[in-house]
């Protein structure tokens, strides 16, 4: 068991202009599960080769336990690692590739044997001992790779993507066998995914990084509702959230925000932290599922906004409306129920929950509310 | 109804591919088969009758000569040769190999263009700088020393031909190697090597035929009988007056029948080593 503080890491490359990480900071607690989640190339698999020591540190510290580890070798780290390629070495069986690690540690040969059995027993890689890893199917390639990591009883799990060469179905059934196995066994974790459904289902904790940085550190529905910038409120959420131009004003009196230039949108809750911003341009962002056909019988707290539908995509279990504000031409999506009668080229007013809607300053892209 | 005329265009249309292997196989093929029936026959029944079938067929003359024409000893002197320069040879090349593809280090272009000029240099040009520094080391006239040359002349090759395969095993594996706490010693003999085994012996084949059949270097390293290879071996049957045709014969039948049983070993591994991609 573990604790593993990362501060101000950063790491630039030979020859390269910026840095590929830089001022990486965060703490992952006893038995937590972090995942680091950011597009392609933002430097999270970076930050975890450098806790793994498979990657050279340019300054910051990574502390194990309070133990700075800078200067350990990855052998000396007791951490395991999961890779996106799995990295089972193909000239050896199931049973010699789980217990690979074991035997550089000297484990006595019965006792080497007890735990690749109780091992593969866990992941149901008993009948597949003897098999070569190219007579494996994908799925069960990732149960050896996870068994690689747990028989070694490390102090630390790391894992790059590990579920990014899956299928979509053997996808989320591995993710909950991961999700099982890490909550049974209770290592500390950090997972490195682009995939926000990995992420908001997997981790304790998300860390969101972009171009080398981090963006937001949170619960995974913190990040969620109160995302810190437009990058994440657009990163998280599928489809991602809705970003408008509007400008902050006061209408009857109180703080309003003004879309489209068609709709006096009050948002009640946040007037005092907006207060400040009134007659500013502010970016308003609104996520799919807070758009309505109609307000709902009851509601407060509603606007309405003429548009035109550009496109209707019914996904079976909801319909997403691809729809075009009337007056500025900007396109919303909004998810709605099922059975709409709804058809491109059909005009009406989206209803829009001005409780639930988000504020960003165009200048900074950061959250004003 | 299409299917007997598709049938017989293909055929039409292989017919070409089919002739020229057939040919190909008649050009090679031809003369082995010759020499081979060449081997059992006698010198003077090849002067009467040069393309006739062995009648009757004289195995002696191998027993001849292996025993009396001293073919042991230079058998023995080219598998001990031969052996021992593709065994260093290929340790050698493999590590080198393996430093290459895997590391960057200062120089390591350099390194790999030093190297890899060694395939580009005729041996011809090499055979008198060998023979003074041989002299100088007191390694002239020495098995041990046309081990070394051996090995010198050919690494260059080898690491060619390992580099590009080592340089396809993905990084994961020797990351996970590391951090399942091996050396990187540790990791070249147990992942880089077994992984690496399809082009290792591919360079193994290869060096082995070619060394096998070397006689330049021989023939200018070596002077004492009891220290010759097979190669020069034969030519103890080739005087200056006469040409003894029929132990010729046998002596390269004894000479290439260890090649024709490595290459019917490992022409599998040999041409999946030479085609390989990627590592599943």
């Amino acid at each position: 068991m573990a604790v593993i503080t990362v501060d101000n890491l950063c790491k630039r490359y030979a020859g390269a202009s910026v840095p590929a990480v830089h001022d990486v900071s965060f703490s992952v607690a006893d038995r937590e599960f972090m995942v680091l989640l950011g597009p392609s190339g933002c430097g999270k698999s970076t930050v975890l080769r450098m806790i793994a020591g498979l990657e050279p540190i340019t300054s910051g510290t990574v502390s194990i336990d309070g133990h700075v580890v800078n200067a350990v070798p990855a052998k000396a780290r007791d951490i395991a690692m999961v890779f996106q390629s799995y990295a089972l070495y193909p000239h050896m069986t199931v049973f010699d590739n789980l217990a690979f690690g074991l035997r550089r540690r000297n484990v006595e040969k019965t006792e080497l044997a007890r735990r690749v059995g109780a091992a593969a027993a866990k992941l149901g890689l008993t009948e597949l001992l003897q098999r070569k890893p190219h007579a494996l199917s994908g799925g069960q390639r990732q149960r050896v790779a996870l068994g690689r990591a747990i028989i070694r009883d490390p102090k630390v799990f790391l894992f790059d993507e590990p579920l990014s060469n899956l299928d979509a179905a053997l996808r989320v059934t591995t993710r909950n066998e991961l999700i099982k196995q890490q909550r049974e066994i209770g290592t500390t974790s950090i997972y490195v995914t682009h995939d926000q459904v990995e992420a908001m289902t997997m981790g304790h904790c998300i860390c969101i990084m972009n171009h080398g940085g981090v963006v937001q550190i949170g619960r995974p529905l913190d990040v969620y509702r109160k995302p810190a910038d437009t990058f994440v409120a657009r990163f998280l959420g599928n489809p991602p959230m809705n970003l408008l131009k509007g400008k902050l004003g006061i209408h009857n009196g109180r703080v309003a925000v003004h879309v489209a230039s068609n709709g006096a949108v009050l948002a009640e809750s946040s007037a005092t932290t907006v207060a400040g911003h009134v007659g500013r341009e502010v970016i308003v962002g609104v996520r799919p599922e807070d758009l309505y056909e109609a307000v709902p019988a009851g509601a407060a707290h509603f606007a309405r906004l003429p548009v035109r539908v550009v496109a209707v995509e019914p996904l079976g279990a909801e319909t997403l409306l691809v729809v075009s504000l009337d007056a500025s031409g900007e396109e919303l999506i909004a998810r709605i129920g099922r059975d709409t009668p709804l058809c491109a080229g059909d005009r009406f007013d989206v209803a829009l929950d001005t409780a639930a809607i988000h504020l960003f300053d165009p200048g900074t892209t950061k959250a004003i509310v | 109804m299409a299917t007997p005329l598709r049938q017989a265009f293909d055929q039409v249309r292989r017919a070409p591919l089919v002739l020229f292997v057939l040919l190909y196989t008649v050009v090679t093929g031809g003369p082995l088969l010759w020499v081979a029936t060449m081997s059992l026959r006698t010198t003077a029944e090849i002067f009467k009758d040069p393309y006739g079938v062995p009648s009757p067929i004289h195995w002696a003359k191998f027993a001849d000569a292996w025993t009396k024409s001293n073919y042991g000893t230079y058998f023995w002197n080219s598998a001990i040769v031969v052996v021992s320069a593709v065994a260093l040879v290929t340790v050698v090349g493999a590590m080198a190999a393996h430093c290459l593809a895997r590391y960057s280090f200062r120089g390591n272009r350099l390194v790999r263009l030093l190297i890899l000029a060694g395939l580009v240099l005729p041996p011809q040009l090499l055979i008198l700088a060998l023979f003074q520094i041989l002299l100088d080391i007191n390694l002239y006239n020495t098995l041990s020393g046309l081990v070394l040359v051996y090995v010198a002349t050919h690494v260059a090759m080898t690491v060619y031909i390992l580099e590009g395969f080592f340089a396809q095993i993905p990084q994961d594996l020797f990351d996970a190697a590391r951090m399942d706490g091996y050396s990187d010693f540790e990791i070249f003999w147990r992942v880089t090597m077994p992984i690496g085994a399809p082009a290792i012996f591919t360079t193994v084949t290869l060096n082995f035929i070619i060394l096998w059949n070397e006689f330049l270097f021989a023939v200018v390293l070596l002077t004492d009988d009891d220290k010759r290879t097979l190669p020069l071996g034969i030519m103890h049957f080739t005087g200056s007056h006469q040409l003894d045709v029929g132990m010729v014969a046998t002596g390269l039948m004894i000479a290439i029948l260890p090649i024709i049983a490595l290459y019917a070993f490992f022409s599998e591994t040999m041409i999946k080593g030479m085609t390989a991609g990627a590592i599943r």
